[in-house]
């Protein structure tokens, strides 16, 4: 299915997913504007739903939900309220309605695993289906598909971050960009309205909750802070008014009910909660056993009170954004809301109760944030003007690093401005220590086991010295899609270790270019084909940005170095136009390394010109009028000089 | 094989050459946080990696690692306690809360008991009287900042930036406190 390869003819187009918990989107810009992809002349929302059949068959969508009732343990649904997460996180019993599979390795306890059909599927493998159905959607439009921006919520930690992105890698997509959802809702509503001044977006999904404080200034979108819960959104609803429901069908028990019957009261409890959207009541005909039936009326007063206690749980959240960016609620100029959640009348009158005025909604919830994601793509691939749009994100979460006792030291605090980098020196404990264990963890709390463990690693070789004598420098860095490296470096003997912290239960890439490999009918011969198609594209892309490069900044350029970059751009242009993507990928790094220290150059004047601003023009004004007098001066000893 | 230990001498290091220097600023203490994010923006307009997204790899991650350069730098100076230990470093003189002269006996007895005051308020939830202990702490962080200001302007007063250097950090740990014990209210 994965397989109509590119049309090497069209050029590939970027897009923006919106992979959500209950539905996702893909959407592109289209003449200057983003617009959600359509489902053959449907309103393209896929609903994040896979149903697996036999013989490897795989269903997204819209049929595979529709045969969730019937076969609840085949049709997987929220499988974004799982990724990154351990077998034993206590969010996978939660919801039983599947067939989780006990790990028999420390290895395999590291991600959830379900049975289907005898197969054995984790939540990266479950999301890369809906992705690759959402490619196949943009494909259609499309012809080609280019690279992608995938949004995940703002609070997700670097483990469900690094899940998704194995996820994208997994459905064949390069993925450009890891974008926070807010900020996405934020661009697309910025561009729109070219409106300056605070504002809030507030996220009620399927299954997140995230809130985030943004300033838009002149297209700069700065993040102030970000808060919020992985595990809160309309499917608590949901599950808050089934268990009213499956009580009123004789249930006692909740958790001992079959699949279908507990998948029955959801779905009668989603529909429920959108019809009381705009219906003060709805009537409910809940089956009975036997057959029978019986009609349950809902009022909104008691649905609102049913769903009190979550929405409350995001006002915390809120408080704790605004404390820590340092803003009242007076001082905010307006509310984004976004996700289908927010529908919900007492969601909008908590959302205006709390800031004091009415959310803007505009922009269809469900949509927005697909729509954003699609202006950033189009901005990264270079189709847009980038000079107009800056986007600058946050960590959600503290890092840190487990000390003696279990006291987990923060070394990048949440709410720092990514990318982001610290470095901290620790020492040992013990005497003739030769070796640290260090595990990097993620969260607010102080000690260990409250914390998120994402990654741990040992550096030995270390001499024994006395204790306290080591210096162990570990420097954390975060990169701009929230993703985290970790160096750890013993100073006196120069002992040095580099991680990246691929999650634990994080693909490697042999994982992944096997699955490929498997996925793919053909083999080889079409992952060739489509390894040349890439390469092409990225040699284009190089030769472009040089070409612009020496348009702007030729005077940084000496001339044998000049000499040697024409030289490799020759190279790669005879090789983009062969049939080699080895040799096309070799002269890419040949160009790489001719260009590196005029980079650097670039990035002086660059950095040069941002401090000076205004300055610089002044100078140059400066220059301009002291040539003036110059020539003046000339002319007059000229005239002097001939009399 | 053991968990590593903080080490108490190496104070938390800061960006790896002067903050002042990566965001052109005048070494000053008394710098104006605003210009400070203003200076941060526009140099992440020169330098974030976005503008660089279609550049060779190179010079993406070259971009990455001066924007991170850039953040740190900025998020150095914003901190009141870090600003004057990068200060204080391009004068040669010793930071670190080892290398430092020892705060006076009578500071540490105040702080003590300040902190001792707030555990109990703290546990006995007393909110109020934790907002109270927090103003006052805040109204002396205020007295501290002036000081410090006036003693960086003035060259050679060597021993009153350390013995207010001292000060600070004994005050923004007492505040840090107080901010952990208020989210707990949020």
């Amino acid at each position: 299915m994965l397989l109509e390869i590119h049309d090497p003819k069209a050029a590939p187009k970027p897009i923006g997913i919106d992979l959500g918990t209950t539905n996702s989107l893909v959407a592109r810009v289209r003449d200057g504007r983003p617009v959600v992809i359509d489902d053959c002349g449907e309103p393209g929302i896929v609903p994040s739903a896979v149903w697996y059949g036999e013989a490897d068959r795989v269903v997204v969508g819209r049929e595979a939900l529709r045969r969730a009732t019937e076969e609840p343990t085949n049709v997987i649904v929220s499988v974004k309220r799982l990724m990154g997460r351990g077998a034993d996180d206590p969010e996978t019993a939660r919801l039983g309605t599947y067939d989780f599979v006990a790990p028999s390795t420390p290895e395999e306890a590291k991600s959830v695993r379900f049975r289907v059909r005898g197969r054995i599927l984790t939540p990266i493998e479950v999301s890369a289906e809906i992705l690759r159905a959402l490619r196949q959607l943009a494909q259609d439009e499309l012809r080609s598909v280019g690279p992608a921006v995938i949004t995940v919520p703002a609070y997700f930690d670097d483990a469900q971050r690094q899940a998704t992105k194995d996820a994208a890698r997994l459905a064949d997509l390069t993925v450009l960009r890891l974008l926070n959802e807010p900020t996405a809702a934020a661009l697309a509503y910025g561009l729109e309205k070219k409106e300056n001044g605070l504002f809030v977006v507030y996220d009620l999904g399927g299954g997140t909750f995230d809130v985030t404080i943004l300033n838009l200034a002149d297209g700069v979108f700065e993040v102030k802070a970000t808060g919020g819960d992985s595990q809160l959104g309309g499917d608590d609803m949901d599950r808050a008014v089934a268990d009213v429901f499956l009580a009123e069908m004789g249930v006692v028990d909740a958790s001992a009910a079959p699949a279908s019957v507990v998948r029955l009261a959801l779905d009668l409890a989603r529909r429920a909660k959108h019809g009381l959207t705009d219906a003060e009541t709805v009537d409910v005909e809940l089956p009975l056993a036997g057959g029978a039936a019986k009609t349950f009326p809902l009022s909104r007063a008691r649905f609102d009170e049913l769903v009190r206690p979550l929405i409350d749980r995001t006002g915390s959240a809120c408080r704790r954004a605004m404390r820590d960016a340092g803003v009242k609620p007076t001082e905010i100029d307006g509310v984004i809301l976004v996700g289908g959640a927010t529908r919900v009348p007492l969601v909008r009158s908590y959302v205006e109760g709390m800031f004091g005025k009415p959310p803007l909604a505009d922009i269809d919830p469900d949509q927005v944030v697909a729509l954003g994601a699609a202006v950033q793509a189009d901005l990264l691939a270079g189709e847009g003007n980038p000079d107009d749009v800056l986007l600058l994100d946050v960590l959600p979460l503290s890092l840190g690093l487990v000390t003696m006792g279990g006291v987990v030291e923060k070394i990048l605090p949440r709410n720092t401005t990514i990318p982001a980098g610290a470095r901290q020196t620790f020492t040992t404990y013990a005497e003739g220590q030769t070796g640290f264990d260090l595990h990097v963890v993620q969260g607010e709390r102080e000690l260990e086991a409250d914390c998120r463990s994402l990654a741990r690693f040992t550096l030995r070789g270390i001499p024994p010295m006395p204790a306290g004598l080591a210096r162990l420098d570990v420097t954390f860095r975060v990169d701009a899609d929230g993703l985290l490296s970790v160096e750890a470096r013993e100073a006196t003997t120069g002992v040095a270790q580099t991680i990246e912290v691929q999650p634990s239960y994080g693909l490697t890439d042999e994982q992944v270019e096997a699955m490929l490999m498997a996925a793919i009918d053909h083999g080889e011969e079409d992952l060739a084909q489509r390894r040349l198609v890439e390469e092409r594209v990225e040699a284009q892309r190089v030769l472009g940005a040089t070409k612009k490069a020496l348009a702007a900044d030729v005077d940084l350029l000496a001339a044998d170095e000049r000499a040697a970059i024409e030289r490799a751009m020759a190279a790669l242009e005879l090789a983009e136009a062969g049939e080699e993507p080895a040799i096309i990928h070799a002269r890419i790094e040949l160009l790489d390394d001719a260009t590196k220290a005029w980079a650097g150059r670039r990035m002086d004047r660059a950095v040069a010109r941002a401090i000076a601003g205004k300055q610089i023009a002044d100078v140059e004004e400066g220059v301009a009028t002291a040539l003036g007098v110059d020539a003046h001066v000339e002319e007059h000893a000229r005239r002097a000089g001939g009399h | 094989m053991s968990s590593p230990g903080r080490a108490p001498g190496a104070a938390v290091t800061g960006a790896p050459s002067d903050p002042f220097d990566i965001l052109g600023l005048e070494p000053r203490f008394d710098l104006d946080p605003v210009e400070i994010g203003r200076r941060q923006l526009d140099l992440s307009k020169a330098l974030h990696p976005d503008r660089f997204a279609s550049a060779p790899a190179a010079e993406r991650r070259m971009a990455l690692g001066r924007t991170i350069e850039v953040n740190q730098a900025a998020r150095a100076l914003k901190d009141p306690v870090k600003r004057a230990e990068a200060l204080a470093r391009r004068r040669g003189l010793p930071v670190g809360e080892t290398s430092e002269p020892r705060p006076s006996a009578a500071l540490l007895m105040e702080m003590m008991e300040g902190r001792e005051q707030l555990s109990e308020a703290a546990a006995a939830g007393d909110r109020a009287r934790v907002e109270k202990l927090g103003a006052s702490m805040r109204a002396r962080e205020a007295t501290v900042t002036v000081a410090l200001a006036q003693a960086f302007a003035g060259e050679g007063a060597r021993d009153a930036v350390l013995a207010l250097l001292g000060e600070l950090r004994y005050v923004r740990r007492f505040l840090d406190e107080v901010s952990a014990f208020e989210e707990t209210f949020l």
